[in-house]
């Protein structure tokens, strides 16, 4: 008997005060775990992207109810805009439309005297790539990143790998798509390379972005390579992704530095990504024919025809450049 | 300082949710407050049978979703600060309204840290001093919350 209450008394713990569940580090080795497992996820894995579309697509309302303030300060803004302004900014854009229809009359003709002339070498039919308009909606919430998110999503029939441009130049790549918005990542960003070709000389190369700095870096090319100070890149269009001839970045620097065989070529970006709202995202018809057709044969008509956003010469012959295997 | 119920709590985060998706631009990205991080701070010092590492964890998860970054970054940084929070909190109610302030900044610190530490990690770029900018105007916000919805601590008698 007495043996008993002894037992019953021995292993009591005392109480806990206050009734808080579980304790706050067996939550947090918890929650941390569940971190730890889902970053591995999908930083290797490509599981998490359906749920994070659907996520983004539920957060679509409470998105709009955060857009509305600004939305409404623009209207207003717009409203008190001077009559004379406008009609100012009119006129400027009647000249500029007379302007660009002459160049684009020259342009027809150059385009089909180049259609002609591949039908001849038996060369690719030019390609014209269709475009979608999208508005940025902001430039990303997270500063680490070089990404502008876009109003056009998969409803509008955007695919991650898109090129996007605007009226300068390319923009960036559409990276990742959500129902209805989509997020580019810019061609400043450290993760995005973009190939490319000198406008003076067709030299090509791949560019690739510097991330915080917002220039472009063409690395690897030799001491000796044929590049100057405000020299314009163009893309090579031997990707399948950007159209040939669209304007990427002006060289602004060229330093040759005697402890490396590298000369280190610094380009700024042609694209107005901060001033404009307006992007265009651009689709290649037949990417996958694009691709295969492109290296094999660059050097009798790999290089699709100017589009009607640029004035690029017709293409001519040109030599394959150790460049370009990279 | 009434008692803080469920709903409350939801739809302050849920406004702090809108906060953070407010398109900032320029200058206000770089000083945009932590919203939804200062707000569940707030809650798990106050109402910690309400708001907890969990709900700390769930707000993180949602910026990741929102910004784009890696799944769990945020999360796991939410989930840590709220956990650096829970485990003071009974100390915390006693502090008055600046020894809280200060006790705030180290945890946002920390949680801007930690951030950076997994960003880092993740391959992403040094963003630069000017990434520790929301530490103290997530203060100041913390500030308006009190105003809002009273001192999280006891009231001295």
């Amino acid at each position: 008997m007495l043996k008993g209450v002894h037992q019953k008394l021995e292993p009591q713990e005392s109480p806990a005060f206050f009734v808080r569940g579980p304790s706050p580090f067996s939550r947090i080795m918890f929650f941390c775990a569940l971190s730890i497992v889902l970053m591995a996820v999908d930083s290797r894995l490509d599981y998490l992207s359906q749920f994070r579309q659907t996520f983004i697509a539920a957060l679509h309302p409470l998105e709009m109810v955060a857009n509305a303030p600004s939305e409404w300060g623009l209207n207003i803004r717009q409203y008190f805009t001077a009559h004379s302004r406008l009609l100012i900014e009119n006129q400027a854009l009647k000249q500029q439309a007379v302007e660009h229809n002459v160049m684009l009359q020259r342009l027809a003709t150059i385009e089909l005297e180049n259609a002609h002339l591949k039908t001849l070498l038996k060369g690719n039919a030019p390609m014209i790539p269709k475009a979608i308009l999208g508005e940025i909606l902001h430039m990303g919430r997270d500063p680490f990143s070089n990404v502008v998110v876009i109003n056009r999503g998969s409803q509008h029939t955007v695919e991650a790998g898109q090129a996007v441009v605007d009226a300068q130049g390319v923009v960036g790549q559409v990276t990742r798509v959500f129902p209805f918005s989509a997020e580019v990542t810019l061609i400043t960003d450290k993760n995005l390379s973009i190939p490319i070709q000198v406008e003076r000389n067709q030299l090509r190369a791949i560019a690739f972005g510097e991330g915080k700095s917002n220039t472009i870096d063409l690395p690897f090319l030799p001491t000796s390579v044929d590049i100057k100070v405000g020299d314009k890149l163009v893309t090579s269009g031997i990707d399948g992704v950007y159209p040939a001839g669209l304007a990427v970045a002006k060289v602004t620097e060229v330093r040759q530095s005697p402890d490396s065989p590298f000369a280190k070529i610094i380009s700024t970006p042609i694209a107005g990504v901060n001033n404009h709202l307006q992007l265009l995202i651009l689709s290649m018809p037949t990417p996958a024919e694009h691709i295969e057709a492109a290296p094999a044969s660059v050097g009798d008509a790999a290089a699709p025809p100017a589009t009607a956003t640029t004035s690029i010469p017709p293409a001519k012959p040109r030599k394959e450049k150790p460049h370009a295997s990279r | 300082m009434r008692p803080a119920n469920l709903t409350t709590v939801l739809l302050t985060l849920i406004v702090a949710l809108t906060f953070q998706l407010y398109p900032w631009s320029g200058q206000g990205v770089i000083l945009r407050p932590d919203f939804l991080l200062v707000i569940t701070l707030y809650w798990v010092v106050r109402a910690p049978h309400l708001c907890n590492v969990g709900v700390a964890w769930f707000a993180g998860l949602i910026v990741d979703l929102s910004t784009g970054s890696l799944l769990g970054q945020h999360a796991l940084a939410f989930a840590f600060t709220a956990f650096l929070a829970l485990l003071y909190q009974r100390r915390l109610v006693l502090f008055n309204r600046w020894q809280l302030s200060v006790y705030l900044f180290a945890l946002l610190f920390v949680e801007r840290t930690l951030v950076l530490i997994l960003k880092l990690f993740a391959d992403n770029e040094n963003p630069g001093l000017s990434y520790f900018w929301p530490v103290l105007t997530s203060i100041i916000l913390w500030q308006f919350m009190v105003l809002m919805f009273g001192a999280p601590t006891r009231p001295r008698h």
